[in-house]
């Protein structure tokens, strides 16, 4: 098994990018919006680009793939966020 | 009425937490605060207008149908409040008052999207804010606690007390609205999918299962909170 955070940076596979569309959301300023989106509960599958706030509960949202590592930040509650992985999954945990 | 009493009370905090508040940054987010809890207090009265309460009787109204556990949860809050206790103030202000608001407006939310749609309008407006006051509490209070741990004890007691509170609002309220289910949606619609709210179909749910399903989300809310800060949640049982 190798680990791909050891692999050099030009080995490592490239992030996907992603279009974000409107999503209704309209807390936020116009030109933040399509960065957030509703959480439609415990059903609710979240993208490659996508991680919940768990303050607030809104979905975020990227162009790019989200690795654990990464920060985000929610504007809807004005958190600032880091991924990590816990369990084979990506959970967002509040810096404060 | 119950949310009005609620926003309320949230008001009186909130601006009474401004002056205690130990720093310029949190200053100025609690004065928005108030503003926007002033603004609750204003379309929640007008609604009560908007159903029939007449302007003169507004107090009398709120005086007989307030629940009285939730006029304790306020005194339990607003005892800290005075004596200016900045942290435990916005642990009660902004974790558990509007971590409770929080979830009771998405079932509100929930209940009245397809119903009431002016309703639903006005509590999403509501839920909007309520998402920057729980994110200001927690981060906010996170750094305070690790800075000024021992806090905890009294902090946690004071949970404690407004959870206990919290509880019995929820079963007086529920057990007050003892019509069945279908009462609250006209006929029943068995045919029709109703809506929803942590997988309770609100439409065919009781008043023990409604009550049952706010109170374990808002309890789970509560204690993934207050652990995420440092504090550890407290039953009231």
């Amino acid at each position: 098994m190798t680990d791909p955070l050891e692999l050099p940076a030009s080995a490592r596979r490239p992030r996907q990018t992603f279009e974000l569309e409107e999503t209704g959301f309209n807390e936020v300023p116009k030109r933040f919006r399509r960065f957030y989106r509703r959480w439609r509960g415990a059903g609710d599958k979240l993208g490659p680009n996508e991680a919940l706030c768990p303050v607030c509960k809104v979905v975020i949202r990227s162009t790019k793939e989200l690795r654990a590592g990464d920060r985000v930040y929610c504007m809807p509650c004005m958190s600032r966020l880091e991924l990590v992985e816990e369990e084979g999954m990506l959970i967002a945990k509040v810096i404060y | 009425m119950q949310l009005i009493a609620g926003e309320r009370c949230a008001l009186a905090a909130s601006s009474g937490l401004v002056n205690a508040a130990p720093d310029q940054a949190s200053k100025t987010f609690l004065a928005t605060q108030t503003l926007d809890e002033g603004r609750h207090v204003e379309i929640f009265t007008q609604r009560l207008y908007d159903l029939g309460v007449k302007p003169n009787d507004l107090e009398t109204t709120i005086k007989t149908y307030i629940n009285p556990h939730l006029g304790k949860f306020a005194e339990v809050l607003l005892e800290k409040i005075d004596k200016k206790d900045f942290v435990a103030g916005v642990v009660g202000q902004n974790i558990v008052l509007e971590g409770m608001a929080f979830s009771v407006f998405e079932m509100l939310h929930a209940g009245a999207e397809a119903s009431n749609p002016k309703f639903a309008h006005t509590l999403s407006g509501t839920i909007a804010d309520e998402r920057r006051h729980v994110g200001f509490g927690e981060n906010r209070i996170g750094e305070l606690i690790r800075r000024y741990p021992e806090k905890k004890p009294e902090v946690q007691r004071m949970q404690r007390e407004m959870t206990k509170h919290m509880l019995a609002t929820f079963h007086e309220a529920f057990a007050r609205n003892g019509s069945p289910a279908e009462a609250r949606t006209g006929a029943p619609q068995k045919d029709r999918a109703g809506p929803t709210y942590q997988g309770l179909n609100l439409a065919e749910a009781s008043n023990e299962e409604m009550e049952g399903a706010l109170s374990a989300t808002v309890l789970k809310e509560f204690k993934t909170r207050l652990g995420r800060i440092g504090l550890e949640y407290q039953s009231p049982v």
